[in-house]
């Protein structure tokens, strides 16, 4: 009698609290829910990409990471502005959430990593700069292009000053593009410090992500350094760079220039790797979730870019997957060591309310039941934080071709790795003013962008 | 019962996992206030309402104080005609440098001082409207073209800031810079500057 009364109590409760366990962590992780727009980015309708994105539900605590994701599918279909609207938003969220808070910490201590308000890694941080930036410059704005400019400078300073320099803590191509700005505003002086700063970062790209300095960036070098009288700099580049000829500042400003960007594929993909171990002392199991890169694949290694009798080729400028991995790398002890502290306590806790259903009376099977939901819930809850800004682009690519005033077709082929073409892109109407930069950053993304899941 | 055949231990755990519940559900409704529009506000540190006003009240103090004004009057006998040129943001943020301009273009109109011309965006759409009434409106309410005031000054600025930042605590100084440039010759005859300076601490801890 008293047993089915105790199962009659307290089996409910037993399950509700395993019920909000569940809800509270998140049971799919994030990025498993994103094929379904995957498969609408690799067909290139990024239109209905967006639609799609936008109707998806999503907790406070992934705002910032919702918004990426959708200020990049705006600027992939086109809507730089509604891109930079929602890109402002990703700032003001990210800053909201400057501070540690206490609540989260408890939480995803006592959960999941997930259960904390995401607010980009670094680099993502610093790219949200980059791509606004780009929005505006496509859309001929260059003075705001300056500001976010600036913003790049500022959060890299900040960058500078919390991590070790064996991270990530410069862009090159940010401060790449920071100095092209400011030299179309005729800041000469800015933009030579933003080109020295982008060829010390690729010499340090060089090392860590295997990204090597871009043949632009020597030119533009050598271009101001001699603009600017720098003469002993300007000598000692051409030693380093090996280079004879380049077109100076004079012939330069007769003709406008054609900056193309290539957004090619999309950034690796946060997976979960769960190991589930039999503790030995005790017998009971204890899981450890931790999220890992998945690669996602792209045919592309480089593109070449025509316009009127003008031809030249697309530099690898930037590996975001490269850096995204590299990050991980480094966090992965730290992310490992809080996953084992949870488990300790998770498994506390288990222990705790096995050994108090053992001290009741032995025909309590409420007390049983609640343990065994302790435990289940402490399994289920142990999830990788598999967040990040999916919709990045794998590699960036960069050309640059001085053309004299007047309005082209551009057309692009896209190089697979033997040189083959593996699409061709055509952009009509595209306007060169004298002394100015155009500007085109398309998003590519392979039709076979996803590959199957590899059981890990 | 429940009560009794729970031990201290599970209690605490159901408790927990409670009490991170209510934790997590925490929201709250939209609540709208009223504020009278000179009260000063900051919120995050960056540039808002107030440092606009400021900026543009006391640029038109100074403006309408300085000798230049009186000096045109005289010689030309006439009130100098104005226009509002590019005032470029060069700051390291968006800053909407319309409403500041607009505010001077208003306080220095009022003052009956001085006469404002249209500024080249709009002088675009007046000459299209006149062209317009050129072919469709009434000889005596024809406006002929030809016959727009030349402005004597024209009215340049920057936003400049610098920012310095070391780990949660932050100062923002800006620094905001008008001229006035005759156009018959490109003499400054007045240059105007307003400097703002914020210290701004975010908090290390958040909900």
């Amino acid at each position: 009698m008293r047993l089915r009364r105790a199962i009659r109590v307290f089996l409910p409760s037993a399950w509700f609290l395993a019920t909000v366990l569940l809800a509270l962590s998140g049971c799919a992780s994030y990025s498993d829910s994103f094929s379904v727009i995957e498969n609408d980015m690799a067909a290139q309708k990024f239109g209905v990409a967006l639609q799609a994105f936008e109707k998806q539900r999503y907790p406070k605590r992934d705002q910032v990471v919702y918004l990426l994701n959708k200020a990049m599918l705006e600027r992939m279909s086109g809507d730089f502005a509604a891109s930079n609207r929602t890109f402002e938003a990703v700032k003001a969220s990210v800053d909201e959430l400057y501070g540690v808070s206490i609540r989260e910490q408890a939480l995803s201590f006592a959960f999941n990593d997930a259960t904390r308000s995401y607010t980009g890694e670094t680099y993502e941080q610093v790219l949200v700069h980059l791509y606004t930036a780009l929005n505006y410059l496509q859309l001929g704005d260059l003075i705001d292009a300056r500001v976010e400019a600036l913003q790049v400078d500022e959060r890299l300073r900040e960058i500078a000053q919390k991590i070790p320099e064996s991270r990530y803590t410069e862009d090159a191509l940010a401060r790449y593009l920071t100095g092209m700005i400011y030299e179309e505003m005729g800041e000469r002086s800015d933009a030579m410090i933003s080109y020295r700063q982008a060829y010390e970062a690729y010499r340090r790209y060089r090392e860590k992500y295997g990204v090597t300095v871009p043949n632009y960036l020597k030119q533009d070098l050598l271009r101001l350094s001699q603009q600017l009288g720098l003469s002993q700099e300007m000598r000692q580049y051409q030693k380093e760079f090996q280079i004879e000829h380049w077109m100076n500042a004079e012939e330069l400003a007769q003709k406008g220039e054609l900056v193309y960007i290539l957004n090619d594929g999309l950034a690796p993909i946060k997976r979960e790797q769960a190991a589930n171990v039999v503790d030995p002392a005790s017998g009971h199991i204890v899981r450890i979730a931790l999220p890992y890169f998945e690669t996602r694949f792209t045919p592309v290694s480089g593109a070449r870019v025509a316009a009127g009798d003008v031809s030249a080729p697309a530099e690898l400028a930037e590996d975001i997957g490269a850096i995204a991995v590299k990050d991980l790398e480094a966090r992965i002890p730290v992310i490992t060591a809080r996953a084992v502290a949870r488990a300790v306590l998770k498994a506390q806790m288990a222990k705790a309310a096995r050994e108090s259903a053992r001290q009741q009376n032995q025909n309590n099977a409420g007390a049983a039941v609640a343990a065994l939901a302790v435990e289940i819930a402490g399994l289920v809850t142990e999830r990788a934080d598999t967040r990040s800004w999916l919709t990045l682009p794998s590699r960036v690519y960069l050309a640059r071709l001085p053309l004299p005033p007047g309005t082209y077709t551009v057309k692009v082929d896209l190089l697979g790795d033997y040189g083959q073409i593996v699409a061709t892109q055509e952009y009509a109407n595209i306007t060169i003013h004298q002394g100015a930069k155009t500007y085109l950053s398309p998003h590519w993304i392979a039709p076979n962008v996803t590959t199957p899941r590899s059981p890990r | 019962m429940m009560g009794c055949s729970f031990r201290a231990n599970s209690r605490l755990v159901l408790a927990l996992a409670v009490s991170a519940l209510t934790l997590s559900m925490a929201g709250c409704g939209t609540s709208v206030e009223r504020m009278d529009t000179a009260e000063v506000k900051d919120l995050s540190g960056a540039w808002n309402d107030t440092d606009s006003r400021l900026v543009s009240e006391e640029m038109i103090q100074d403006v309408l104080s300085r000798d230049w004004l009186p000096e045109f009057t005289r010689t030309h006998k006439k009130k100098p005609a104005v226009i509002v040129g590019e005032v470029l943001n060069l700051s390291n943020e968006h800053v909407n440098v319309n409403t500041f301009t607009a505010d001077m273009e208003r306080a220095l109109i009022n003052s009956g001082k001085i006469q404002f011309v249209a500024s080249k965006g709009e002088r675009g759409e007046i000459r299209e409207e006149r062209k317009d009434q050129d072919i469709n409106a009434a000889e005596t309410t024809r406006k002929p073209m030809g016959q727009e005031i030349g402005a004597d000054y024209m009215l340049k600025g920057t936003i400049n800031t610098i920012i310095d930042t070391s780990g949660s605590s932050q100062v923002r100084y800006y620094q905001v810079d008008l001229t006035l440039i005759s156009l018959a010759d490109n003499v400054k005859t007045w240059i105007g500057q307003k400097k703002i300076k914020k210290f701004v601490k975010r908090g290390n801890l958040r909900y």
